[in-house]
């Protein structure tokens, strides 16, 4: 997050949102049992909980993959500013 | 032709006309051409071309098909916003400049894709590099100077290896069409390469993330539509089916990514972005089946709706607020809610969720991908899929409009941005809802459909899992925070290891310089002093100048004449 101010969205409507938000992820989930992949698919997508594991996972690996990725890359802002 | 003008015409003359005129008379006008061109390409059949002799070769400057009308009408309605979105430009912004390479730049889009012939591509190839560079140079300051001129040469690289690659065909093949030409002998490769540089493959992408952020709020909207889609245009012409693609749309797909999540400048996040975007359409036409091919053009289509939408959002709060940073921004959505609204909806977009357009033609290559059994790039490109949630879905809106209140109070931006993003989101909605709209102008026959059940809750379930791992980092205070700083890329290698070596090989050459004239004086002194001492005033041959000796070696030598002249 950035280094500066409050949060500029008021705490409760920031609780309100992340709990409606939680709450469709459960209905997303208990929802992939009924459907089943039809047609032509990947065998990954036999896993009723593939795309919830894979999508949460992805997402943790690149962020910290990222982190790692500055301490390669990354310089001071001014760095290109003698050309 | 034989039916409407040849599509880049109308915009030629636009832009001669924008910099004749002033003030309302050239709004009026610049709306007006994208306008018209969009009439007068209605009218436009498939079939239709414009055909000349130049020193025994048959050039095409206009070819219609189906695939060159879709892009056609793609930069057409792109045009038309980006143009809305840059009306309130003043004279202060460069406007003049701005608009008349704005409309040749569109223009020159135009007759890229409606070129029959490699020469005449080449010719508007380079035209899109010449006009577009001055919405970079237009925003002041020796940044974007340079960035612009490192852009230039980039570009013009990337016409000059597609003039000897068309150069080269013709002499393979004897033959100039632009059709499909495969990864086969050097013309091939060059025109590859040429196409490679302006679809920002990996390690040729970085004029793209370089020189995009660092365009003017209205110019980077252009830019992001037309260079990249022409050279997607150009890839599924020529290269459909080329499996190398593949890995490179993979690559492409993945690395920007992780720079977009470590990114401070949002405007550079998007340029990641793009590739990123770019990356789902190369895999495509690397699969190159009707369907794949369909699905990357379509992709295209769509993007240069949200990925222009985003770039509008993000330009009006640097319109309004002078800063793109995300360091520098939050807490907007209190000052200019309709701008963050459309925001989102561009972001919704991006993100592929069912309903929104991106959702309709990412489905298309990712089933693509699995009917042609390319089962291990599929995940690859399912958490691609899922990074463009964490960067373009949830960090370009999060941290411009909500996050920590960076204390900004502005308004909204004027009338003509609100109303060019509203267009975008409303066409990013119209294709989302009724994908079929879309589907009736691609290339081939369209059997597909995305809204099936289990497609669109698998979907839900992978973005909703993905935002909840941002969430979650989010609120365990280990997301990587947004810092002010530069991150190293591709563009390094001619900045920085590229200059550093022509500053080594001009130091070397000084060097070798300094010595080659020190070695010849060390031979050319004493001589000199020998000759000097010699010749000089007091010097033995010089001691006197009697001057009948000199009218005894002119007698002699007219003497000499003479007798050659007997002879």
């Amino acid at each position: 997050m950035s280094g500066h101010g409050p949060n500029s969205v008021p705490r409760r409507w920031a609780r309100a949102i992340l709990g409606v938000f939680f709450g469709l992820c459960a209905a997303l989930v208990v929802a992939g049992f009924f459907v089943s992949p039809h047609g032509k698919h990947h065998a990954l997508e036999e896993y009723r909980l593939f795309y919830p594991v894979y999508g949460f996972v992805g997402i943790a690996v690149l962020i910290v993959a990222s982190k790692g990725l500055r301490r390669v890359v990354m310089r001071r802002e001014d760095y290109y500013d003698d050309e | 032709m034989t039916s409407g003008l040849p599509p880049f015409l109308l915009f030629f003359a636009g832009a001669a006309l924008a910099g004749a005129t002033r003030g309302a008379v050239r709004k009026a006008l610049l709306v007006l051409v994208p306008v018209l061109g969009a009439v007068n390409i209605a009218g436009v059949e498939a079939g239709d071309q414009l055909q000349m002799q130049l020193m025994g070769y048959v050039l095409q400057p206009v070819r219609v098909d189906e695939l060159s009308l879709l892009f056609g009408y793609l930069f057409h309605l792109a045009a038309f916003i980006a143009v809305v979105y840059s009306l309130h430009l003043k004279k202060g912004d460069g406007a003049t400049l701005q608009h008349v390479s704005a409309m040749v730049y569109a223009g020159s889009a135009l007759g890229a894709v409606f070129a029959g012939d490699v020469i005449s591509l080449f010719v508007f190839w380079e035209l899109l590099a010449v006009s577009s560079v001055f919405l970079v140079w237009s925003r002041s300051g020796a940044r974007a100077m340079r960035a612009g001129t490192r852009y230039l040469i980039v570009q013009v690289v990337s016409g000059v290896a597609l003039l000897a690659g068309a150069l080269a065909r013709v002499d393979e093949t004897g033959d100039l069409t632009f059709g499909y030409i495969g990864l086969e002998g050097l013309a091939g490769w060059l025109i590859f390469l040429a196409i490679g540089v302006k679809a920002a493959f990996p390690l040729l992408h970085g004029w793209l993330v370089d020189a995009y952020p660092e365009g003017t709020p209205t110019g980077t909207v252009f830019l992001s539509a037309f260079t990249t889609k022409v050279a997607i245009y150009a890839l599924a012409r020529a290269f459909p089916g080329t499996d190398v693609l593949v890995f490179v749309g993979a690559a492409m797909a993945c690395f920007p990514i992780f720079y977009a999540v470590i990114e401070n400048d949002l405007r550079r996040t998007l340029a990641y972005s793009m590739i990123n975007q770019i990356g789902f359409m190369v895999c495509g036409i690397g699969v190159g089946t009707a369907l794949a091919v369909n699905g990357a053009v379509a992709h295209a289509f769509n993007d240069v709706l949200f990925k222009g939408l985003l770039f509008m959002a993000m330009g009006a709060v640097m319109h309004m607020t002078g800063k793109t940073k995300a360091s520098d921004l939050g807490g907007l959505y209190k000052t200019m809610p309709v701008t963050a609204t459309l925001c989102i909806v561009g972001a919704l977009s991006i993100s592929a969720v069912p309903l929104f357009n991106g959702f309709v033609s990412k489905s298309m290559i990712m089933s693509a991908l699995i009917y042609e059994g390319h089962v291990w790039i599929w995940p690859v490109m399912i958490f691609a899929s899922a990074g463009v949630v964490e960067h373009a879905g949830i960090k370009i809106p999060f941290f411009a409009f909500f996050a920590n209140d960076s204390g900004i109070r502005t308004r909204e931006p004027p009338w003509n941005m609100i109303a060019a993003m509203s267009v975008g989101a409303a066409a990013c909605i119209a294709i989302g809802v009724w994908p079929e709209l879309l589907y009736g102008l691609l290339p081939h026959a369209v059997d597909y459909n995305p809204y099936d059940a289990p497609h669109v809750v698998t979907q839900l379930q992978l973005l909703a899992f993905a935002i909840c791992a941002v969430v979650a980092f989010q609120l365990w205070k280990v997301y990587p925070a947004e810092i002010p700083a530069v991150n190293l890329d591709a563009d390094w290698l001619y900045r920085r290891a590229g200059a550093r070596m022509v500053r080594r090989c001009g130091d070397a050459a000084a060097r070798a310089g300094l010595a080659l004239r020190e070695g010849a004086a060390a031979v050319a002194t004493p001589a000199y002093r020998a000759a000097f001492r010699a010749h000089a005033p007091h010097g033995p041959l010089a001691r006197s100048w009697p001057a009948g000796s000199m009218v005894l070696w002119v007698a002699v030598m007219l003497a000499a004449f003479l007798f050659f002249q007997f002879l």
